[in-house]
């Protein structure tokens, strides 16, 4: 111990003689609690070591007041963070209220190989880079239904004890769900109509339905003592519980998983884009997205090809099936109309 | 004298300490929640200070007032519940032996420290099929198919009852306990029946306070998140709950702060209305 403690010290002090011409300090933020503590810990010392930038990694509160953080900030010309790992919801919002820097493709390299590329803006415009994803699936209690689903028409048509429990919000995914599995794609979404039919078919779940839930907790709880026989979770979350011998499954139907992806952006008023870029092209390599899926059990955002993930690694994060993907711009185009109108139809 | 006079012109110097803590935690966020609500919301983007009274014509629509109506209903009915319970018990107990007053005092003292997350949590196992009520029932035989009692109605309000049950007989306790029990002797004395006694006797008597335990707790259910969202279902979600889904959850923090306003300002109608409605009474009674 005090052995080990003199060394750091020692390796402390000879850094800190150690002549260092640019010590460049990113302050990045991420949701706090378990990600923000995770990558600090087993990320961002990497990209230092690499590049000689620290990073000061700090915790980001609900999307709605970061966002809100970053506009004010953004009016006195100050950045809360110079990057920020946030929901496309939140990339979308900010781009139209002018608020991510512009980053530079040709300064981050390894971004050319991500699944989805990166994130434009009408004008081709770069502000947004992914950073990982991850799903919800469909998960079951084993003891209640041995045989997993194979498609998310079981919902509908399952015998679940009338003991399902949904997320209450029209942005969970259920929306998209429906409109893939019964209306044949998202264009049904486009419309107020093909919206109404969607919600109306989601109606149809609601004698199955016990619990629409607001706290993860609350459901996770009651999924695994069998209360609750079926829903939507957290892929990587309840593949932690399967782990415990619980009797769970979490299970990717044929119409595929709901894929969430986060994304990087940096504030316009940051004064470290350079870095941000480089931290951001470090983030987009193969082996920080393998590391990321076995440390935060993130599903990642470069081909499975270019990883070493073994297929009990990959299946703990993700899946090949095509997944799901949230219509995030019809959910802000429309939002508070379908929000409305989704709530009446759970509460009548 | 003249000392006195000198502590009088500096007694403003005291009032600053609470005038500036009502400045700075109460006047102020209010004031912005004000200037919030009548700001534009881009739904794309972020709101924009304005000035446009879009967000309170919002209420009007059928959705928003129905769950203002139904936040009145459950905050009415879980106040009433919970004033009554915990008059009682307060009648019963202020009957009991020094000690044993004391001893309920400090248990209910000791339940304010409760949250509302612990009560929501300790009813939800209670209630659960896997470990509470439902599976005592199904080992007692007494029921077949055991299901969980929440979400529902039910589980709600006995949520209202544990949060709010101490507040309520606290608020009572000390008019009760010193209650001149003559008036009640004397009425007994002439024959009158033990419920019209507490009717026409005992309740009259403690109008005013229990009147003002009520509007507390009224005012006080009307803000709970975790027990309508927790305990109940999407029929019993209240304004709060749909209050944080369009500030928080769609970043619409206009449309949230005109629905805060509303609900503030029929609120405190509400409360005056009752108040008024006493004095009245009291004017008759007198």
């Amino acid at each position: 111990m005090n052995t080990k403690f003199f060394a750091a010290a020692a390796a402390a002090l000879s850094f800190a003689a150690a002549p260092i011409a640019h010590s460049e300090e990113l302050t990045i933020s991420a949701w706090g609690g378990f990600f923000e503590e995770t990558l600090a810990e087993v990320v961002y010392p990497g990209f230092t070591e690499a590049t000689g930038i620290k990073v000061n990694s700090i915790p980001q509160p609900a999307d709605q007041a970061w966002l809100t953080q970053i506009a004010n900030a953004a009016r006195a010309k100050q950045a809360p963070a110079d990057l920020s790992l946030v929901t496309e919801t939140v990339v979308l919002r900010g781009q139209n209220a002018s608020l991510w820097a512009e980053l530079d493709t040709a300064a981050m390299a390894n971004t050319g190989a991500l699944i989805d590329g990166v994130y434009a803006e009408m004008d081709g415009k770069t502000n947004a880079v992914p950073a990982l994803a991850f799903f919800d699936t469909f998960v079951t209690n084993t003891d209640f239904s041995a045989d997993a689903p194979m498609s998310w028409a079981e919902l509908w048509t399952g015998d679940w004890d009338g003991k399902l429990a949904l997320r209450p919000n029209s942005n969970s995914g259920l929306l998209e769900i429906t409109a893939v599995t019964f209306f044949g794609g998202y264009e049904i979404m486009q419309t107020r109509d093909g919206l109404q039919q969607v919600i109306d078919k989601i109606a149809e779940l609601k004698p199955s339905v016990s619990l629409w839930y607001r706290d993860e907790g609350q459901f996770q709880q009651g999924l695994e003592a069998g209360e609750y026989t079926a829903g939507t979770y957290y892929h990587d979350v309840a593949m932690l519980s399967i782990w415990d011998g619980l009797p769970i499954a979490s299970t990717f139907p044929k119409e595929g998983g709901i894929k969430s992806t986060a994304y990087w952006v940096a504030p316009a008023a940051s004064k470290h884009t350079e870095a941000a870029q480089k931290f951001i092209d470090y983030m987009s390599q193969p082996e920080v997205q393998e590391a990321m899926a076995l440390n935060l059990g993130i599903f990642p955002v470069v081909p499975r090809e270019t990883m070493n993930l073994s297929d009990d690694d990959f299946a703990a994060v993700g899946s090949d099936i095509a997944p799901i993907k949230l219509q995030t711009e019809i959910h802000l185009e429309e939002g508070e109309w379908l929000e409305e109108r989704f709530q009446s139809m759970l509460s009548n | 004298m003249s000392a006195v006079t000198a502590t009088k012109d500096r007694g403003w110097i005291i009032a600053l300490i609470p005038l500036g803590t009502l400045v700075l935690f109460f006047v102020a966020p209010m004031a912005y929640m004000a200037a919030v609500s009548v700001f534009k919301n881009d739904p794309a983007a972020f709101f924009k200070p304005a000035f446009v009274l879009d967000n309170y014509a919002k209420f009007f629509a059928p959705f928003y007032y129905s769950i203002s109506l139904r936040s009145f209903v459950q905050a009415g009915l879980g106040a009433g519940i919970v004033t009554l319970l915990g008059f009682f018990t307060v009648l019963f107990v202020s009957d009991q032996s020094r000690w044993l007053q004391r001893f309920w005092v400090i248990l209910l003292l000791s339940l304010l420290c409760l949250s509302e997350v612990v009560i929501a949590f300790a009813l939800l196992i209670l209630f659960s099929q896997s470990s509470g009520i439902p599976k005592l029932l199904a080992w007692l035989t007494l029921w077949d198919n055991p299901r969980s009692l929440y979400p529902s109605f039910g589980a709600m309000m006995a949520g209202y009852v544990m949060l709010g049950f101490s507040i309520a007989t606290l608020m009572l306790f000390p008019q009760v306990s010193r209650r001149d029990r003559a008036i009640e002797e004397a009425a007994q004395g002439l024959g009158t029946a033990p419920a019209l006694l507490f009717l026409r006797v005992t309740l009259p008597m403690f109008r005013t306070a229990l009147l003002a335990a009520f509007i507390t707790l009224f005012v006080y259910f009307l803000g709970v998140f975790v027990m309508p969202t927790m305990l109940g279902g999407p029929q019993n979600w209240n304004m709060t709950v749909i209050i944080q889904d369009r500030a928080v959850e769609r970043f619409n923090m206009p449309l949230g702060a005109a629905l805060a306003m509303i609900m503030l300002a029929l609120t405190a109608v509400l409360a005056a209305l009752l108040l008024w409605l006493n004095r009245q009474q009291r004017a008759e009674d007198a």
